[in-house]
């Protein structure tokens, strides 16, 4: 029976073979663990699918190989293994004169027609396809695209510059690719709003040490913005959307990415599906869930597929506002710095005082294809008073 | 120069080459007295005489095998098939003795001769006398094989042929008899295994053979006219020795391959090029390679017929097109 | 068939000669039979046994420089041109040593040096070959004559015909010599052609005379290839000579001929043509120890010509791709 790499996650294409845990001639139980596989951001395990003697190992440990491709071999009892046979698809040229290519075969899209020429330029410039705009037909990446590319000096040649090298891992590429994707599809701008979070405290402060008792870990600001971001999205339904050629998608369900941090080794945006419909509580477990399992490599393909909308939040550090890269293909990113006692001025009919309030600045970063200034600036006036005039204790 | 048509640039081969050496001789059907049934051999009986330039009967063997026995002692003999199909009637001669023996005997003797036929269709003669069958030559280990695709290749072609110690089938489009063109008058000799880029471009490399040469040059005119795709022109001249070299430079620089064939679709020499090129360039390629040839038929005679099937420049555009990005 | 009788006799060094040539024949074609039943010689073997007086006759009467093509039955008569008798064994054994190093086998014997011009297994298609080098040998008039051999069930094929006529209108020096041993492969000549003498009922089709002779008479095949050397050699053109033989074995190693009937090939193997011959050499006075000097020395000549290819290798197997083309290679690109 053939072991094949799996589909990881929606978008994912290919993975590599971290380590293989079987040598050839290993008896196997259905359920042993095979191989540690690694894709764009997420190590995941593959189990033997079945019992029997490892009989042939076809992806050696650091090769990247596309879904779909036989890894290794497991001999059922009785079963006969052959070689294996010459890999590497074979591309027929289909075109027959004046007739259309045979049908029965699935068409490939144009993210995955890479041409020979396309895969060689990528590897020697060390490039990933993401970080390339496609102009051939049906949005392929040319020959022609990757070399203007090349051209443009985006690509790092080989540098003169003195000092300790560090090479870019797997994560820190496909990050520093999207970054600059996002950067060059989205024009950022850039709004913010200061907000006022003694009321959230008053819930916050009370609940505590309870909270940590319970749970084991602190009640942050965190899961009261992100249940005040739901409650503001559902009146500012295009923040929640997507821009696709020349139109905005409105998602259906708000599915919230909050940015963690893997102790400096790297960034992922897990998502929690369907965030509209939980409570504080909830968002606050759902956080913790997720921060867990990414530092401990846990997090499924699935955690990271799928996000509306994303919310950073490098608040312990005591930074005053970030302006966030947007997460690809949302239009809106939103941080939370530092919560920090300053002294506010409270307006009341009768005078002005001044008293000492927790304030943070949500930081917006929209984009300005799908929305204007107008409209996210509307959005965050209605983030501040629902942050400033909730009732949190009903929000548990 | 001298305005030639491609006819007349046969008899001035072979007249350039009897005159510096007499060990070359020349015979065929209809080929003294009468010229040549497609007058292409005109005035070399008056010139070279009887015993150098003879008439024979209707005997394609015999024809072939005296061209045989005579180069493989001492002569330089230039034999004529008249049409290319009538190679099938003494192919027994031409792969299993003259392309063979020099290897069988372990090199003790060759084969210094040259078999002239007109090939190809266009000329409404019906399918028994119009089909391009250079490949059926590439395919025999022994033979070289030459088809040019103007008048100027062909005198200087023809020379180097009969020069050459190996067996050449030289393969002359009767389509392109008529064709008139420069040709560098005084000895002109083209080496064999050179193809020539006759027209240079970046998007995409046309390879083409005899009469496909001047449709590939015409379907170039019209891609970049109306469509701004640049198409570098390839004229192969000989398949075999075939020149690789130039191809796959081309190739490599364009990362487009298509290749005009006249012959019938299945294993047509375009075959073996675009089988090279996918093995040998591989990571060059940003497209498929693309074949136009004639569909795997044998050629109606119908004028309207026979042009709707052999591949026109129009055709050559519009599977350039389905490359294009 | 016409007479021996008054066939002017050959001088005594001829007759030797012509013994010597069929006896070489003889055993060596023998020894060719033994040594495939070993398993030495692979594929296919077609022997001559009981026609060595076709080949010694001419072989007598040719010139250094004339030219010999025959067909894949042809051991006998590239030997009787002069060619080592090493070289030939060791072609049919695959070995270094061969004639051709290999390259050719038992079907394709030739060295041009002798002017053996190459034995063909494509039925007649060395029929205008023959007429082409005959025409060569015409047009730089080096007086060269070519000799060609060919079976009975070669007349039948479309080269014959037009080999012949091609011959005869160019008056080219040619001599085609048709060996009918009655059988075209397994079937008898007779059932498959339409004339009596598949040769020589066809001559008056070229103009050319009908001639059929006893093959098996060494002295009648001699007198008359000279006669037809002549006239060739003399500018007067070709000939067509049909000569009644037979073959001892069958068509091919593989074939034990069980096709003919008994009494047919014991008539024919008291026709030995090295019977007949030894007889008639001592009946002319000739000396037997002479003869049993040439026996003996064939004998020998055989046995080192053997002992010489089985120590002989296997040919280098970069040879394979050598000598397609003149300049010694098998390039098609570059």
């Amino acid at each position: 029976m053939d072991v094949l790499m799996p589909q990881l996650g929606e978008t994912v294409s290919e993975g590599t073979i971290a380590i293989w845990h079987k040598q050839v001639g290993d008896a196997v139980e259905k359920g042993d663990l095979l191989i540690d596989v690694e894709t764009d951001k997420v190590a995941t395990e593959i189990e033997a699918p079945v019992g029997g003697v490892l009989a042939r190992i076809d992806v050696p440990q650091g090769e990247t190989v596309d879904v779909g491709t036989v890894l290794a071999v497991i001999a059922v009892e009785g079963e006969v293994v052959e070689e294996a046979t010459v890999a590497g698809e074979v591309v027929e040229a289909k075109a027959a004169t004046p007739v259309a290519p045979p049908s029965g075969l699935p068409t490939k899209n144009a993210s995955e027609k890479l041409s020979p020429a396309v895969r060689r330029l990528l590897k020697q410039h060390n490039l990933q396809i993401s970080q390339i705009s496609g102009t051939g037909r049906d949005g392929r990446v040319t020959r022609q695209n990757v070399l203007d590319f090349i051209a443009q000096g985006v690509a790092s040649p080989k540098s003169e510059i003195a000092g300790e090298r560090i090479p870019f891992d797997r994560i820190r590429r496909v990050t520093a690719a999207h970054m600059v994707k996002s950067k060059a599809t989205s024009p950022h701008v850039l709004q913010t709003i200061d907000v006022d979070f003694h009321r959230v405290d008053k819930s916050r402060l009370a609940r505590k040490d309870q909270w940590k008792a319970d749970t084991g870990y602190s009640l942050s600001y965190l899961p009261f913005v992100a249940r005040a971001v739901c409650k503001a999205l559902v009146e500012f339904p295009r923040i929640n959307g997507s821009v696709d050629g020349d139109a905005l998608v409105l998602h259906p369900q708000i599915n919230l990415a909050i940015a963690i941090d893997l102790n400096f080794e790297g960034l992922v945006a897990a998502v929690t599906r369907n965030a509209g419909g939980l409570s504080v509580s909830q968002l606050a477990q759902s956080f913790n869930d997720l921060v867990t399992r990414a530092k401990t490599k846990k997090l499924t393909p699935d955690d990271l597929q799928g996000g509306t909308y994303t919310l950073s939040n490098p608040g312990p550090f005591g930074t005053l506002f970030t302006a966030p890269i947007i997460n690809q293909p949302q239009v809106g990113i939103l941080s939370l710095d530092a919560v920090k006692k300053r002294p506010h001025v409270v307006e009341t009919a009768a005078h002005d005082a001044i008293a000492i309030r927790p304030i943070g600045i949500l930081a917006h970063s929209f984009d300005h294809r799908a929305i204007d200034g107008a409209y996210s600036a509307a959005y965050l006036q209605r983030l501040q008073s629902i942050i400033q005039e909730t009732d949190w204790h009903s929000e548990f | 120069m001298a305005q030639l048509s491609y006819r007349e640039a046969v008899s001035a081969a072979i007249a350039q080459e009897m005159r510096r050496d007499e060990s070359v001789v020349f015979l065929g059907e209809d080929i003294a007295a009468p010229g040549g049934v497609f007058k292409t051999t005109e005035g070399l009986l008056a010139e070279f005489g009887p015993l150098r330039v003879r008439d024979t009967p209707i005997s394609e063997q015999a024809i072939l095998g005296a061209a045989a026995g005579a180069a493989m002692t001492g002569l330089r003999p230039i034999a004529e098939i008249m049409f290319s199909d009538f190679f099938a009637v003494c192919w027994d001669i031409v792969v299993n003795q003259i392309a063979k023996t020099r290897f069988m005997s372990d090199g003790q003797c060759s084969f210094p001769l040259v078999i002239r036929s007109a090939n190809g269709g266009g000329a409404r003669f019906g399918a028994q006398h119009s089909q391009s069958v250079e490949n059926w030559a590439m395919a025999v280990p022994g033979l070289k094989v030459v088809a040019p695709s103007n008048a100027a290749d062909l005198k200087g072609l023809l020379a180097a042929s009969i020069r050459d110690p190996d067996p050449v089938l030289f393969f002359e489009q009767k389509s392109l008899y008529g064709m008139k063109s420069d040709v560098p008058e005084g000895e002109h000799v083209v080496p064999l295994g050179q193809a020539a880029v006759v027209r240079e471009g970046t998007d995409v490399t046309i390879v083409a053979l005899a009469a496909m040469v001047p449709r590939a040059l015409k379907a170039a005119e019209t891609l970049q006219s109306e469509h701004n795709i640049s198409a570098e022109v390839v004229d192969v001249r000989c398949l075999v020795p075939l020149d690789t070299t130039t191809i796959f430079s081309s190739v490599s620089k364009t990362g487009r391959l298509v290749t005009v064939e006249e012959n019938p679709r299945l294993c047509g020499w375009g075959a073996e090029v675009s089988s090279l090129v996918s093995e040998e360039l591989f990571w060059d390629l940003d497209s498929p390679i693309v074949r136009v040839t004639t569909p795997h038929i044998p050629l109606p005679s119908a004028d309207t017929l026979e042009d709707a099937v052999m591949p026109s420049p129009a055709r050559i555009v519009e599977n350039v097109l389905k490359l294009a990005d | 068939m016409a007479a021996a009788a008054n066939a002017g006799a050959p001088e005594e060094e001829t007759r030797l000669e012509l013994y010597r040539l069929m006896q070489a024949c003889r055993v060596m074609e023998q020894r060719a039979y033994d040594l495939f039943m070993q398993n030495l010689v692979k594929g296919t073997s077609h022997l001559a046994l009981g026609q060595e007086a076709v080949a010694a006759g001419f072989g007598a009467a040719m010139r250094d420089d004339d030219y010999t093509f025959c067909t894949y039955r042809g051991h006998n008569h590239t030997l009787v041109r002069g060619v080592s008798m090493t070289g030939i064994l060791g072609e049919l054994m695959g070995r270094e040593c061969g004639l051709l190093s290999g390259k050719g086998g038992s079907m394709h014997l030739m060295d041009v040096d002798k002017g053996a011009m190459g034995s063909y297994a494509i039925i007649g298609a060395h029929m205008p070959i023959a007429a082409g080098a005959a025409w060569s040998a015409q047009y730089r008039g080096s007086g060269q004559v070519a000799v060609c051999f060919f079976g009975d069930g070669t007349t039948n094929i479309g080269a014959f015909h037009e080999s012949i006529n091609f011959a005869a209108i160019w008056n080219l020096p040619v001599v085609y010599v048709c060996e009918n041993n009655l059988y075209m492969e397994y079937t008898p000549i007779s059932a498959v052609t339409a004339v009596e003498n598949p040769a020589a009922d066809r001559a008056s089709a070229y103009g050319l005379e009908p001639v059929v002779i006893d093959g098996n008479d060494a002295d009648v095949v001699f007198a008359v290839a000279q006669a037809a050397l002549a006239k060739a050699r003399s500018g007067d053109g070709p000939s067509l000579i049909e000569v009644l033989t037979y073959r001892h074995g069958g068509h091919s190693r593989a074939d034990p001929g069980k096709y003919r009937p008994d009494e047919e090939v014991a008539a024919w193997k008291e026709r030995d043509p090295l019977k007949i011959y030894r007889a008639r050499m001592l009946e002319a006075g000739i000396d037997e120890t002479a003869i049993v000097g040439i026996e003996e020395e064939q004998a020998a000549r055989v046995d080192r010509a053997e002992a010489t290819a089985r120590d002989s290798g296997p040919p280098p197997l970069e040879i394979a791709d050598t000598d397609v083309w003149a300049d010694g290679s098998s390039r098609w690109r570059n």
